[in-house]
């Protein structure tokens, strides 16, 4: 599976990277959403993983853009407290999951294989 | 003679100036330099101890160039303090096995010492942040000395002591709004209510004291907390609020009791509506908006006739498209004796409505 993730915490970014190559995927990095949504148009993903709050472009800004180029790819949203109002916004724009930070890399990971499973 | 002497002085002078303006280029491109280098080291040392973190969390297998590295630099008194403060902030992004992972980390190298040498110290912001770090890493041994910090006079101290006893003893940890006399902030109000995921059945805490407090923060707090977790039985003790001495209590009793409105909610509100403050008269007609009952009908049009404030008549005509009497303000906005202020009033209300 090639899996995106979106996150400007490098230490996130890292951890997530690291948690899904151990499991057998394939992991493209970016840090800002400007460069995510240039590789979601470019590559052929099987999932997104996108903190909400990032330089250039939001969560949300990645979502649409998904939305805008009809692929139907899964995307799991990373938020933080306080942010229910946009993770209801991520949901009407075709957000698959979402977990509050601080969150658990092993859920995480199980949300991604829930995702991919299917 | 005297000129020779002037032109020595004056060119003696040039030199000692030039001499000074060299000295300073020199110790400011030092500085500069010493500055970069700090930043560059903290900035490698933070990627190594990011790694660190990273690997303790995924369970990796150590690799034995950084992990060295790592080794190295953990004597140095400033490696060690960068760690720290990364491992407090790497701890608010996880939680759940990660979490324990990155708070086995700061017993296995024993950083406890540096933060119980930061709570120790005088000046303030160290002082907080050596609660935060030892709150963070829940080390349970410094419960009473953080304790004793909740008296301190300096808000940042005794906001991060305040904090961090929630953190430690969840709603428990709130035994300090009894006495306490000073402001709470919205903000430390925010972060408290986020630390307190739970109520338990048995407290010895009493809400209905802190209701009664002369404390207006620790009321306003205390609403938020009743509607955070629904506590249906304060009930009656948030009515007896609405005439409290302070506006802003009265606003957040009356949002409160919209939380945990009963069948009474309503009538109460149109009882007491007359003698408050507009501030308050404004609240009672949002949380009639949110109630949407049709009980409130009679009383939202005598407010869109008869009030003297325009504030209070837009609210009344929202309230009443919401509850469903469209027809009832067209009507009255197209009779010939409706005066002009209330038709303009009705067609921003309609229009509302429609964006």
């Amino acid at each position: 599976m090639l899996i995106l993730i979106a996150e400007d915490d490098e230490l996130i970014l890292r951890t997530v990277e690291h948690k899904l190559v151990k499991e057998g995927h394939e992991v493209v990095l970016t840090r800002n959403g400007r460069e995510a949504i240039e590789k979601i148009s470019e590559l052929d993903l099987d999932l997104v993983v996108t903190d909400i709050m990032m330089p250039f472009a939001s969560g949300i800004e990645i979502l649409s853009a998904i939305k805008s180029i009809e692929k139907k790819i899964p995307v799991i949203v990373l938020s933080s407290m306080g942010q229910e109002e946009v993770v209801v916004d991520a949901f009407d724009l075709g957000a698959s999951d979402f977990m509050v930070k601080p969150f658990s890399p092993n859920e995480l990971m199980l949300r991604i294989k829930r995702l991919t499973d299917k | 003679m005297h000129y020779d002497i002037a032109l020595h002085e004056l060119i003696l002078a040039i030199i000692v100036v030039l001499i000074l303006v060299l000295l300073l280029i020199i110790s400011v491109l030092s500085y500069s330099f010493y500055s970069y280098r700090i930043l560059h080291y903290r900035h490698m040392w933070k990627r190594i101890i990011e790694y660190k973190i990273m690997e303790t969390i995924v369970g990796g297998d150590g690799e034995s160039e950084r992990d060295s590295a790592f080794s190295k630099h953990l004597k140095e008194p400033s490696f060690r303090a960068l760690f720290l403060n990364v491992l407090v902030d790497s701890d608010r992004k996880f939680s759940g096995a990660a979490k324990q992972a990155i708070n086995s980390l700061f017993h296995q190298f024993k950083l406890e010492d540096e933060a119980w040498r930061k709570l120790r110290e005088r000046k303030a912001y160290r002082v907080a942040g050596g609660i935060q770090e030892l709150a963070a890493m829940n080390v349970e041994a410094a419960i009473p000395e953080i304790k004793a910090k909740l008296h301190d006079e300096r808000t940042t101290v005794y906001q991060e002591a305040q904090y961090a006893m929630v953190s430690f003893e969840g709603y428990e940890g709130l035994g300090f709004l009894e006495h306490f006399n000073k402001p709470l902030s919205d903000w430390q109000q925010l972060r408290l209510l986020y630390s307190i995921h739970q109520i338990p059945e048995q407290s010895d805490l009493q809400v209905d004291v802190w209701l009664k407090s002369t404390n207006d923060s620790v009321v306003i707090f205390t609403l938020r907390l009743i509607r955070k977790f629904r506590l249906m039985t304060y009930y009656t003790a948030i009515y007896d609020l609405l005439d409290h001495t302070a506006t802003a209590v009265r606003v957040q009793a009356i949002r409160t009791m919209q939380a945990i409105e009963n069948s009474t909610t309503v009538r109460q509100f149109i009882t007491c509506f007359g003698q408050q403050p507009i501030e308050v008269q404004l609240e009672i007609l949002k949380s009639m908006k949110a109630a949407r009952s049709k009980e409130s009908e009679e009383f939202l049009k005598e407010q869109l006739w008869n009030h003297q404030e325009v504030a209070i008549k837009i609210a009344a005509a929202e309230v009443l498209v919401v509850l469903g009497e469209r027809y009832y303000l067209q009507e009255i906005s197209q009779q010939s004796d409706t005066y002009d202020q209330l038709k303009q009033i009705i067609k921003h209300a309609l229009q509302e409505k429609k964006c």
